[in-house]
């Protein structure tokens, strides 16, 4: 095995890796801060990928495209808090199944919208070479991306006021609204901040995924997991363990079939979890 | 008359609707019957959802992963045994019911015994679900005559077939109906007397407090993956039923829409009740079928998802849920009791012979020996190296101020914390790594500061499944719990529901219950909390007479009770023992009086 070969499928491991934690931020943010587990995660990305590329279909630049999906995403969240999940604080298992019933109205909605197959946003694609391989510049662009998208979260949960009225109240609800801190406003733009990410993911992972109206499944099932093994902490934590568990699973598919690399992952994370059942960061005394 | 139906509801209607399908089976429409059937399959697949989720309290996402695997594999079966033996029903359910649990015991096993959180579980269940599904998509494979295709399928699968040999013909769309009924409600009723039997009761109990279960004594790992096992043997029956129905399977059965369906049948018909599912999905399937299409296709999903919306917003109790609140109003309610109820008194005579009791069955009273015990959460060190035995004859206080430790060295006695350094003997064993339920069967006997009591249920109900946990035999259990009752002076409560006591008496029912499992090492975290001085006085002279005849360790803060106890008395501060004696020369030394006043010299 040559070094070449060694270093494109670390590389293209780290580039999944980061899709996935580009595509699962969002999902961590909304858990991390509310509590929260939003089944149509992967339906908002849809949503955001679709938005895009309504975008650029009647005219508009694709890197302008981007802030329509994310500002597109946003607002619908909004309103699904409002509706939806305002309504169910405190009950878990009934958000999940209502943000599921929702998850399965969005996917019915962009099949009648937008049909089952959609067209490619055409972009070039760049290539470069180690040695004898050759990789996808825009893939491996998506290492700084994850990067950038994780540095942006952190400082908007710690250096804005925002960030930290938002962790007073999921720390300490009762203090936080003691103090005057309108909790439900906050957590409507967390929600809101949540799917936002989502569609950003969606709209930036675009030229390289598709938008089609299952695709949000593709990241139902690794996002979730990565979320949940990630348990109380979840920003450091997802970050962590989507680098790990889509790391070690692009590693397994190149080797093997990508359905292997799925039941890796599925494996390793009943293997997680049988180690630290209340997810890996249950005992950290850090909180971000 | 209404009220001995309300009581039995859940057998006379179930009974009816039986009978009445049976009964019209004939002369349905051909075409109406075949859809009917699956709708009754459907039911059946709720039914094993509201098993674990509805009694079992775990919302499992795995439903359809064990019902597809149970199909495929009764269908695998199916058509390998029939060309030749016939008798369809005879080889598929069976062993569609068996492939079920084996699978649900499986995934039961990872979540339970590594004691996984709950949404970690309900996760696991669903990402399950979708791994089959990408699975079975490129998944090839002949298995004798049966020819399992990847996204293909597995077609020739016979009908229902219940003659035997090989020319045995298939039934007709009637009889198959009438057999798919006939099938369910056995399903049905064996359920319903399994969930009423006592591992029902103790299915209820980790419900509404895994905890307190395990602190009675119950392994309830082993419990829960047996309820879950039996959830899969359930769903499976529902594949392989839902095979030969269709005579043809394919991946799409472990896909998102379909499971999605599983817990509105549940929600529609009311969760928790048994019955609801099968509602449910005859409301969803006549739905569905006046809409005009399969139950999970075309327009239908977007409707089904706002239907989960809509439940899940304003209908949690679903229609059978709902029904039987507007009943209750015509019928006594067994709560009034709570309301009326006076001061507890102890009946002595009858605490002495039931202590005598526990004492001849479960051996001498033990020690309790803490050697080194050392517990830390990050910077805090709660209990910090302490040696401590404790032996029968005179009750034990364990008194400090706030924050001094004393709940924590409870709770690291009792394994609710793991300790990381030091060892806990209970007798003569080890127990310093034994899960809790093995520390109680032993002989540990806990009462959390918290009352805990399970509220849902009555109070003889509670003080059965902690005498059951012990016994393992119902009629000695309620004798147990009887006896306990009375001393107790509950007896006119005992149908009532233990969240309508008041705080004081659910303290209590709470001591009542660690009565029950007859300890020989009895913890109790501030018994008097919540009790009025009359009570406390009471629940003295209790301590006192149980101190006769086992260990007992009090934590209190109340000093005229620890004083009544007439006891040892040990002070703890931040972590560490600091004295020790009787109460009056620890109300004359200084050091003491310095910590509980928080001057200078030791603090």
């Amino acid at each position: 095995m040559e070094l070449d070969y060694l270093v494109t499928v670390l590389l293209s491991s780290l580039s999944s890796a980061s899709i996935l934690l580009i595509a699962t931020l969002g999902l961590a943010v909304v858990y991390g801060l509310m509590g929260v587990i939003n089944l149509a995660h992967g339906e908002f990305l849809m949503v955001g990928a679709y938005s895009a590329l309504t975008a650029t279909q009647i005219g508009i630049p694709y890197p302008l495209a981007i802030p329509v999906a994310v500002v597109t995403t946003m607002l619908i969240g909004a309103i699904v808090e409002l509706l939806i999940i305002r309504r169910l604080y405190g009950r878990l298992f009934d958000t999940m199944l209502a943000t599921w019933g929702l998850g399965m109205v969005f996917n019915q909605a962009a099949v009648l919208l937008f049909g089952t197959v959609s067209p490619g946003i055409g972009m070039p694609q760049y290539n470069f070479k180690i040695g004898g391989y050759s990789l996808a510049a825009y893939s491996i662009a998506m290492i700084l991306v994850a990067a950038v998208m994780l540095a942006f979260v952190y400082l908007l949960m710690t250096k804005t006021v925002y960030g930290m009225k938002a962790r007073a109240s999921i720390q300490e609800p009762k203090m936080a609204q003691a103090i005057g801190i309108d909790s439900s406003r906050v957590n409507t733009l967390t929600f809101a901040i949540g799917c936002g990410l989502a569609g950003f993911a969606g709209a930036i992972l675009l030229p390289i995924i598709p938008a089609t109206p299952s695709m949000g499944l593709f990241f139902a099932v690794k996002g979730f997991l990565t979320v949940v093994v990630a348990g109380p902490v979840a920003l450091t934590g997802s970050a962590l363990t989507a680098l790990g568990l889509g790391g070690g699973a692009s590693v397994t598919a190149s080797f093997m079939t990508s359905v292997v690399g799925d039941v890796f992952f599925f494996l390793v994370t009943a293997l997680l979890l049988w180690l630290y059942p209340m997810g890996i960061s249950a005992r950290w005394r850090r909180k971000l | 008359m209404l009220e001995r139906l309300y009581y039995s509801s859940g057998l006379v209607f179930p009974a009816i609707a039986t009978a009445i399908a049976l009964a019209v089976s004939h002369s349905l429409d051909p075409y109406l019957a075949f859809v009917a059937t699956s709708w009754i399959i459907f039911g059946l697949l709720g039914l094993s959802l509201d098993i674990i989720w509805g009694r079992g309290g775990l919302l499992s996402l795995a439903q359809t992963a064990f019902y597809g695997l149970g199909g495929y594999f009764g269908a695998v079966i199916a058509i390998n045994m029939a060309s030749e033996w016939g008798m369809t029903l005879v080889w598929a359910v069976p062993s569609g019911a068996l492939f079920g649990a084996v699978v649900a015991a499986a995934l039961g096993y990872i979540i339970f015994f590594a004691r996984m959180g709950e949404l970690q579980s309900t996760i696991l269940s669903y990402t399950f679900t979708l791994l089959l599904w990408a699975v079975t998509q490129s998944f090839k494979i002949d298995i004798g005559k049966a020819a399992i295709g990847g996204d293909n399928g597995l077609s020739n699968i016979p009908g229902i077939v219940l003659g035997f040999g090989s020319k045995a013909e298939s039934l007709d769309p009637n009889q198959t109906f009438a057999t798919v009924v006939a099938i369910s409600a056995v399903i049905y009723f064996f359920t319903r007397w399994l969930m009423r039997s006592n591992f029902g009761k103790v299915v209820d109990c980790i419900r509404i407090d895994v905890e307190k279960t395990e602190l009675l004594g119950y392994d309830i790992r082993k419990i829960q993956v047996m309820n879950f096992a039996y959830s899969g043997a359930v769903a499976g029956v529902a594949g392989a039923l839902f095979a030969l129905w269709a005579n043809y399977l394919n991946p799409s059965l472990f896909s998102v829409p379909e499971a999605l369906l599983v817990p509105i049948y549940v929600l529609v018909g009311g969760l928790g009740t048994l019955a609801g599912p099968f509602l449910g999905a005859l409301a969803i399937g006549a739905l569905s079928f006046w809409l005009g299409g399969g139950a999970a296709s075309g327009q239908t999903t977007l409707i089904l998802g706002a239907i989960l919306i809509l439940l899940v917003l304003f209908l949690q109790n679903g229609i059978l849920g709902a029904l039987g609140q507007f009943w209750r109003q015509f019928i006594p309610d067994p709560n009034d009791a709570a309301r009326h109820a006076g001061a507890v008194k102890i009946d002595t005579e009858v605490l002495e012979t039931i202590l005598t009791d526990a004492a001849e069955q479960a051996g001498p009273a033990k020690e309790l020996d803490s050697n080194n015990l050392f517990k830390r959460f990050g910077g805090v060190i709660p209990v910090n190296d302490v040696s401590r035995e404790f032996a029968p004859g005179k009750p034990y206080a364990l008194i400090g101020p706030n924050g001094a430790g004393k709940s924590s060295y409870l709770k690291t006695c009792v394994g609710l914390y793991r300790p990381e350094g030091g060892s806990i003997k209970l007798g003569n064993d080890d127990v310093t790594k034994a899960p809790i339920f093995e520390r109680v069967r032993k002989g540990m006997g806990v009462k959390n500061q918290k009352p805990q009591v399970f509220g849902e249920n009555t109070v003889e109900q509670n003080l059965w499944s902690a005498a059951y946990a012990r016994t393992k035999e119902g009629q000695q259990a309620t004798a147990i719990s009887q006896k306990v009752l009375g001393m107790l002076g509950l007896e006119e409560q005992a149908n009532a529901q233990a969240s309508a006591l008041s705080h004081g008496q659910q303290q209590w029912l709470d001591i009542g219950m660690v009565l029950c499992l007859a300890p020989r090492v009895v913890l109790l975290d501030e018994p008097a909390a919540g009790m009025t001085n009359e009570e406390t006085r009471e629940l003295s002279l209790l301590v006192r007479t149980l101190a006769k005849h086992t260990t007992v360790v009090v934590v209190e803060h109340d000093m005229e009770f620890v004083r009544t106890l007439e006891g040892h008395v040990t002070v703890l501060h931040q972590g560490k023992l600091f004295a020790e004696g009787d109460i009056e020369t620890l109300r004359a030394n200084d050091a003491v009086l310095d910590i509980y006043l928080g001057r200078r010299e030791h603090v």
